[in-house]
């Protein structure tokens, strides 16, 4: 127990680190790109507007102050009005983060169903037809342009029979398909990982005792090589939802309009909207370090050769 | 391994077909459905079925690019919110939706009763949503309000010129300007009317939920996802037909398409011509939009006439609007005004397109072979990165060596405001005027101060600088006659087209667009 809230500490202070690192490069680089005063005025405006703007805003005091003025707030939970909606930052991207979490994990949820009976289906009968076909479409959904699937899903179940619709949030009829684009690449990934570690665990001796034994060949399957083949499996369904999370959101958000942080930060960064597009990055940063502590938790629970130190 | 390839690529087959046969669009529709670029009714509009006789009725979804920035109708220069706004607000004018002309909202007349004063006076008996009563002093109350320089709004420059107001008495109201301002009319078509008791007391309320005199209520926003609003029975100009109106923003163009395709939503703005074919019924009318460049007058070789007319000579507008915008464009008369626009000359027209007498001009100045860097961007505007490459091929063709050089949106407006000295050779913009009054075309763009500009002539200068405080509006008209003239006969630019707003609509939904790109639900009639 002392064991694991030290390595809880030390994870708490390394990810500390790492968020405060993120914002630091993100702060830079949103105001070298440009003038941000100039970019979130119409071109209408005149010299001395934006001026009087940028003075207001801050804009042109040197880096470190305005980081330092930033920062002070930003401890407090406050990033600062988002330069385009006027409203709190954090809360408008907080706002959208239920939206993205529902679409992700419905997302991770339909590739690890729909790719762990057909990775161990594929890896039972190596070589077979439906190997072969396994091995092609898992490959082929790895591949698909995430942009093109969710058009072609759009045109085929939601113009031409109207089953799901094209865009919008609300119902899962409006997530269904979002969800599958998004889950085409994790599911075609996860299904070849969970073949070829199947195939692994098949071979090895402790099978032919279990067998020996007189286990029914399922409990053989799942309690024994299932188990022993799943760390591989999580850590990839783990990445997987990390990337979504860290932003592989965005072109499915915006090809959906489904209103999540993806599509937020899609418009912060049109909109050069700085104090969003920094409450953002904040927000993402925070779920992926979360994501990584909740590994490794997950790690230790299935494998108890895992310490948590 | 081969036979692993043999099945992979079956898969990838037949998945391709599966796709394609079902991605087919829906068949041609007939082709009345789809009306001609200029038209603006369809034809089978002219019988409107009979209106239900109890209230409004019916709900439509209207998709817009993105979230609005606020729905505070004074603060932002935001078009969602505006299309959002201009059914929840009113203005003291409004404009003809086919001529332009500027007619009575609110105010029911108005006069001018010196230089520097107009007034205006109120239809009363009109309240806003929430009960509080449009009088003087509400006027006065959201002329203050946006032209205070703590508010900071976007919108100033639509109504630069106002100095505050005075009330009168109850339904008479004086707008002050700083000077004889003879576009205050149409400064009034865009000052949104707020109430001053709601709108004060707690501004994220208002930013969040409106309250205006319009047609429309405001019934909810959900970031990200829609706003929408009801029909006000009480409206003082008649309650209008539809009863429930949403907003949906929708970015991406494929998915607009798809939404009005499987009919979830009844009008999509911003059509790109290229999908016409596959929507069954839309509409189109000359919007305001003019994609233009900008050309660097004060450097050699373009500080020759003769070399900005050769630039203009050799441009062939009408095969960029046929080829570009399927047609919906039209070549841009040599100056960047609708014939709705206040100013806009008659008589002037574009530079043909011959590249003979480019090659002649550029001979005779010299600049044969010159070097010249043309700057762009892409992604703001509907193919502006393809109307530079076109625009530079064209130029190419007559002997002139173009260096394209696109850009990211932070260096493209630092270039554009680097001011004239340090302006690129050429420079890819886009223009559009929704004042319709030639002030903010001139003296923006070709004025040796205006914050575009990098052309600068006396004369020109001169002339719109009377302009803007000429209060005889026929020698007003005079002047900008003469100066949209000058600024043609030099080539002050490259003048190119002017783009068509394209609606596609709910076949069962009658609407005509307007000239000013305005979208009024209260003008639509949804029919079953």
């Amino acid at each position: 127990m002392v064991r694991i809230s030290a390595y809880f500490i030390r994870r708490l202070l390394q990810s500390i680190l790492v968020i405060v690192g993120v914002s630091i490069v993100v702060f830079v680089i949103t105001r070298a790109i440009g003038d941000p005063a100039r970019m979130s005025m119409p071109l209408q405006a005149t010299d001395e507007q934006v001026e009087a703007y940028a003075q207001r805003m801050g804009f042109r005091d040197p880096l470190p102050v305005q980081f330092w003025n930033w920062a002070k707030k930003a401890v407090r939970g406050d990033f600062g009005d988002s330069l385009w909606q006027r409203e709190p930052a954090l809360g408008l991207v907080l706002e959208r983060v239920p939206a993205t979490l529902q679409l992700c994990f419905t997302a991770i949820i339909l590739a690890l169903g729909a790719s762990i009976p057909l990775g161990i289906l594929a890896a039972l009968r190596p070589r077979s037809w439906l190997d072969k076909l396994t091995t092609s479409i898992s490959l082929l959904g790895v591949c698909i342009p995430d942009f093109w699937l969710g058009l072609m899903l759009i045109l085929l179940f939601a113009v031409s029979i109207h089953l799901f619709f094209t865009s919008g949030y609300g119902t899962p009829r409006h997530l269904i398909l979002p969800a599958i684009t998004l889950a085409a690449r994790p599911w075609g990934r996860i299904t070849q990982i969970v073949r070829s570690s199947m195939m692994d665990e098949m071979h090895r001796t402790y099978m032919m005792t279990a067998r020996a034994k007189g286990l029914s060949e399922q409990r053989v399957l799942i309690t024994h090589a299932l188990k022993n083949a799943s760390i591989p499996i999580v850590t990839l369904a783990a990445w997987e939802l990390t990337r979504m999370l860290a932003g592989y959101t965005i072109v499915v958000e915006t090809v959906f309009a489904w209103p999540g942080f993806g599509q937020l930060a899609m418009h912060a960064i049109v909109e050069r909207d700085l104090t969003l597009i920094q409450a953002n990055v904040f927000v993402v940063a925070l779920i992926v370090v979360a994501m990584n502590i909740a590994i490794d938790f997950i790690y230790a629970t299935i494998d108890p050769r895992v310490r948590l130190e | 391994m081969k036979t692993k390839l043999v099945t992979l690529l079956t898969a990838v087959l037949l998945l391709a077909l599966l796709i394609s046969a079902c991605g087919t669009p829906a068949p041609p529709p007939p082709p009345e459905a789809t009306t001609p670029p200029e038209a603006t009714t369809p034809p089978e509009a002219t019988t409107p079925p009979e209106p239900p006789p109890a209230g409004p009725t019916g709900s439509i979804v209207i998709v817009i690019g993105n979230d609005p920035a606020t729905l505070d109708p004074q603060a932002k220069d935001d078009g969602n919110e505006h299309k959002i706004n201009d059914n929840v607000y009113e203005h003291l004018l409004t404009r003809d939706p086919q001529t332009g002309e500027i007619l009575a909202e609110l105010a029911e007349s108005w006069e001018q009763v010196d230089d520097t004063t107009w007034r205006f006076k109120l239809v009363e008996g009109i309240m806003f949503h929430n009960g509080e009563p449009l009088n003087a002093e509400a006027v006065v109350y959201s002329a203050e309000r946006i032209i205070d320089p703590d508010f900071n709004s976007e919108q100033i420059s639509f109504v630069a010129s106002i100095t505050g107001g005075e009330v009168v008495d109850e339904y008479t109201v004086d707008i002050l300007t700083d000077g004889p301002d003879p576009t205050l009319p149409a400064r009034m078509t865009w000052l949104k009317i707020v109430p001053p008791v709601y709108s004060s007391e707690d501004i994220d309320q208002f930013e969040q939920a409106p309250v205006g005199t319009g047609p429309y209520k405001f019934v909810e926003w959900v970031r990200g996802s829609h706003v929408t609003l009801e029909a006000n029975v009480d409206y003082w100009g008649g309650a209008p037909d539809i009863g429930e109106v949403t907003f949906r923003p929708i970015e991406e163009a494929a998915t607009r398409l798809a939404a009005l395709q499987a009919d979830e939503v009844d009008v999509v703005t911003d059509l790109i011509p290229e999908y016409l074919a596959q929507v069954e019924k839309s509409v189109s009318v000359h919007g305001l939009e003019f994609p233009w460049i900008r050309i660097n007058t004060n450097i050699e070789p373009l500080n020759d006439v003769r070399v900005r007319q050769a630039l203009n000579y050799a441009v062939d507008k009408e095969a960029l609007a046929e080829a570009l915008y399927s047609g919906y464009a039209s070549v841009a008369e040599g100056q960047m005004l609708t014939p709705g626009h206040f100013g806009y000359n008659p008589s002037v027209v574009a530079y043909p397109y011959d590249p003979d007498m480019a090659r002649d001009l550029l001979e005779e100045a010299g600049a044969s072979g010159a070097t010249l860097e043309l700057i762009g961007e892409s992604g703001r505007w509907l193919k502006d990165k393809e109307l530079v490459e076109a625009v530079a091929a064209q130029l190419e063709a007559v002997g002139l060596d173009i260096d394209v050089n696109i850009v990211e949106w932070s260096d493209w407006l630092d270039l554009l405001f680097a001011g004239a000295e340090a302006a690129p050779d050429l420079q890819y913009s886009a223009h559009d005027n929704v004042l319709l009054d030639a002030d903010r075309t001139l003296s923006g763009l070709f004025t040796t101060e205006g914050n575009q500009a990098a052309y600068g002539n006396p004369d020109v200068d001169q002339l719109v600088l009377d302009g803007r405080s000429e209060t005889d509006v026929e020698l007003r008209e005079q002047m900008y006659h003469e100066a949209v003239e000058t600024i043609r006969e030099e080539a002050a630019c490259i003048f190119l087209v002017n783009l068509d707003n394209i609606y596609g609509l709910n076949p069962n939904l009658e609407w005509t667009p307007r000239l000013d790109g305005r979208i009024f639900v209260k003008d639509m009639v949804l029919s079953d």
